[in-house]
């Protein structure tokens, strides 16, 4: 049991994270319920049907869905808002409805087979990406991230070329998305579309509070486990899900649009609060 | 039939508008998308079923699902948006609408269970047909189209010609100037919420008629293409998402008819994507909305 | 069109419409190696969209634009940046929520050119002292850690010269730099430009104070409309007849 809370646990979080890598570059994707399918699939079919060893399958699923995300997100970036929200809606459902349609892998129905996922593996994705993650926030590489983030057009003034680096989160969170998605496979040992195309990644990454890179995961860490939690509510899990999401956004508001503001700066003197601004 | 299938893509092409038409109120009053909605569309078939089990006539279903309906769309506004009315809330309220859309499937299906539900119908309402020039066509289905399309007409005239419509107008161009004139935003987004969500409702009810059955994962596959639809047809426009709903439900049938069936979603996002991309305003031009801000 | 051998920037023959109205019709000009530029005109004469078009933001309809003898008419703005093009905006376009000193670091050359990479150096601290240095260079070293949402106006731009500056360009273009200023911010403004001078090869300021244009400026190019309608040096550009016209014509009349 305690296997299963890590595993899933863990999952999330990567997912979290691989839309926080986004958000760092301005965007948000609505797409990586998508990217976490590639992944499963891709993987899923490598092991299965030619036998590649796990974290390989992995990675090369991984490497696709990056490749897949640069070429969605190039046209994709170009907007903003609402239409990008629906743009990447429009990808992940794009990709569900793709994949419902290949017999090769079973259509709507899905196959099986694909094992191997142990708590370590995931417990290993984690910490790899968590490293980078904190490693990124210390480097000079967060403050262009930030400054794309915050004003496109003056960062290209700087220098910065903004599509390539919002093109780059997009494909690191895309290549994320399906690592998580991999190991989530293997260890469900089953892949259909619905079990593996998650609706809810971009909520776990927001109400935590995108901040930093430590909101994400916390969010993803309570949307898992509190259901698990409250015992009778076992059948109640997605009303509990709605209703806790909803009081969430109520009382806490800026959790989410906080997304738009820079990590937080210790040492700054703040001489005004930081506004909101889209 | 070649011929049938255009009008059975009609038909259908009129509930993804209704539906439609709701998103594009709401987007172009409130600035936002209501992913609830969908699932009210859903919740329209479940109603009518509860309403013919227990004994109520056609007509009067169409009444209670009508009302149901509308009022949920209250609900919704006052939950998932009532708080969140600055231009910078747009993801907020969408998720808190997303919330609530699963908070209404799972209730649904607890109340109603997981499998759908059949309909069933007085005598041979679901398949008396009538021949109009060589063409057999189920008057359910008729009347389905001819309702639908009244509503979408009454619905025009009414933002269009009436005062109401006017304030509905004004305040989609902007709420701040809408409020200095003296107009009550919050009255008008419920309105347009009740409007919007009890056309959905109906919508539900139609498919429930014309399918046979009520199931909850329509408001996903079904609702959300009609959110596609609205894309294209034009954000906030609701004669794009007419015409936008008839020529998908057209394509969508005669993709059936050819048995490219499966590729019919993918083609209406990919759709979506490319109209996104190069026309952000849509194929038509912008009735209700303010300017698109891309 | 001859083109003077010192030519930072070559302006020939741009044009640029918006839906059918002409912002910009034919406009040709020179920026001198080692001058500032002046560039003034009424409200819509097209000064900001020039700018705009200069630095990327726009594609221009017609005309080419040569920099340093390279065609760099349909670059994109970060391309222009990272030849040596820099800008500031009419609204001083800071990243507010970061500080002094990193909206400094964000811009200095080397630090950006080589993103992934950067991502395993730390606080180089050669970059730190670069930005100091240019901090303390704008009189703003002591604010650094302050996040540049809370500087003061006159304060923030000089902060925007001094990012734009970070990056070594060779030619600053200043889009109504002195906008919403009031005398004494004016006259710092002049001082921080005149002190710039020497960083760079050559600036273009686009103003509506004539007198601060008129004390700052070797020569001035006046548009009016889209048109170029004087060139040359301040005092004579300023006495032409069509020049005051322009000006008096509108409710611009700053002298």
């Amino acid at each position: 049991m305690i296997q299963d809370y890590i595993v899933f646990v863990g999952v999330n979080i990567v997912l979290a994270w691989s839309v926080y890598v986004i958000l760092l570059a301005g965007s948000l994707s609505f797409a990586n319920g998508g990217f976490m399918a590639i992944g499963a699939y891709v993987s899923g079919v490598l092991t299965v049907k030619f036998g590649f060893p796990l974290v390989i399958a992995a990675l090369i699923s991984g490497i696709a869905a990056g490749l897949i995300g640069v070429l969605a997100g190039f046209p994709a970036l170009r907007t903003r808002g609402i239409y990008l929200m629906l743009v990447t809606v429009g990808i992940a459902v794009s990709v569900k409805a793709v994949i419902e349609s290949i017999d090769y892998v079973g259509g709507i129905q899905g196959f099986g087979g694909m094992v191997g996922t142990t708590p370590w593996h995931v417990v290993g994705l984690v910490v790899l990406v968590g490293s980078g993650l904190a490693l990124l926030s210390r480097s000079p590489l967060q403050r262009i991230l930030d400054a794309v983030r915050e004003d496109e057009l003056s960062a290209a003034s700087l220098g910065i070329n903004p599509i390539y680096v919002k093109l780059t989160c997009f494909g690191v969170g895309a290549f994320l998305a399906a690592v998580a998605g991999s190991f989530y496979a293997h260890y469900l040992i089953h892949v259909s579309p619905d079990q593996v195309l998650s609706v809810f990644i971009v909520l776990y990454a927001v109400l935590g509070g995108t901040n930093n890179m430590w909101g994400p995961p916390i969010g993803a860490a309570i949307m898992t486990l509190t259901p698990e939690f409250v015992r009778g509510l076992e059948a109640w899990r997605p009303t509990a899900f709605g209703v806790i999401i909803l009081c969430l956004l109520l009382i806490r508001p800026d959790g989410l649009l906080a997304f738009r503001i820079a990590t937080t700066r210790t040492k700054a003197v703040a001489g005004s609060k930081p506004k909101q601004s889209t | 039939m070649l011929a049938e299938q255009i009008i059975n893509g009609v038909v259908l092409g009129s509930m993804y508008a209704l539906i439609a038409q709701g998103y594009t109120l709401v987007f172009g009053v409130l600035d936002k998308l209501n992913f609830a909605h969908g699932e009210v569309f859903m919740l329209g078939g479940f109603i009518c079923v509860a309403s013919i089990a227990l004994g109520a006539s056609l007509p009067i279903a169409i009444l209670v699902t009508a009302i149901i309906a509308g009022l949920l769309g209250l609900v919704v506004e006052f939950i998932g948006f009532r708080k969140f009315q600055s231009p910078d809330a747009h993801l907020t309220a969408a998720l808190s609408s997303f919330a609530i859309g699963l908070v209404i499937i799972d209730l649904s299906q607890k109340i109603w269970g997981a499998e759908s539900v059949a309909v069933t119908l007085p005598g041979t309402l679901q398949t008396a047909a009538v021949s109009i020039g060589g063409l057999r066509i189920v008057m359910l289905r008729l009347a389905i189209l001819v309702i639908s399309l009244l509503l979408m007409l009454a619905l025009y005239v009414v933002v269009t010609r009436s005062s109401l419509g006017r304030r509905i107008r004004a305040v989609a161009e902007s709420p701040t100037k809408a409020a200095l004139f003296g107009i009550n935003v919050t009255r008008i987004n419920q309105q347009v919420f009740f409007v919007a969500s009890m056309m959905a409702g109906l919508a539900g009810l139609a498919l429930a008629l014309r399918t046979g059955y009520a199931s909850s994962d329509v408001g996903f596959t079904f609702g959300l293409k009609a959110l596609a639809i609205m894309a294209i047809g034009g954000m906030g426009d609701l004669r794009g998402a007419l015409i936008g709903g008839l020529i998908i439900g057209v394509l969508e049938a005669l993709a059936f008819h050819w048995g490219l069936g499966q590729l019919a979603d993918v083609f209406v996002w990919l759709l979506m994507i490319v109209i996104l991309l190069m026309r952000p305003s849509g194929l038509f031009g912008t009735l209700i909305s303010k300017e698109v801000r891309a | 069109m001859d083109v003077y051998p010192q030519s930072i920037l070559s302006v020939d023959g741009l044009s640029k419409s918006f839906r059918g109205l002409t912002a910009l019709d034919q406009i040709s000009l020179d920026v001198r190696r080692g001058e500032i530029l002046g560039l003034m005109g009424p409200n819509g004469a097209g000064k900001s969209v020039f700018i705009n078009v200069i630095t990327g933001l726009y594609p221009a309809d017609y005309g080419t634009v040569r920099f340093l003898g390279r065609d760099v008419t349909r670059l994109p703005s970060y391309a222009l940046a990272r030849l040596g093009i820099a800008r500031t905006y009419q609204n001083i376009r800071l990243l507010r929520r970061m500080t002094v000193l990193e909206n400094v670091l964000v811009a200095i050359k080397d630090h950006v050119n080589r993103p992934l990479r950067s991502l395993f150096i730390r606080n180089r601290s050669r970059f730190v002292r670069a930005a100091t240095t240019l901090l303390e260079q704008f009189h703003l070293a002591d604010k650094r850690d302050r996040l540049a949402g809370s500087l003061a106006y006159g304060e923030a731009r000089r902060l925007e010269i001094a990012r734009a500056l970070a990056g070594k360009p060779s030619l600053l273009l200043l889009d109504e730099p002195a906008a919403g200023m009031n005398e004494r911010e004016t006259e710092e403004l002049g001082d921080t430009i005149r002190a710039s001078r020497k960083l760079l090869e050559a600036m273009v300021i686009v103003e509506h104070d004539v007198a601060m244009m008129r004390g700052l400026a070797d020569r001035l190019v006046v548009m009016d409309a889209g048109h170029k309608i004087a060139e040359g040096k301040p005092g004579e550009v300023l006495a032409e007849p069509s020049v005051i016209e322009a000006y008096l014509g509108t409710d611009e009349a700053d002298e």
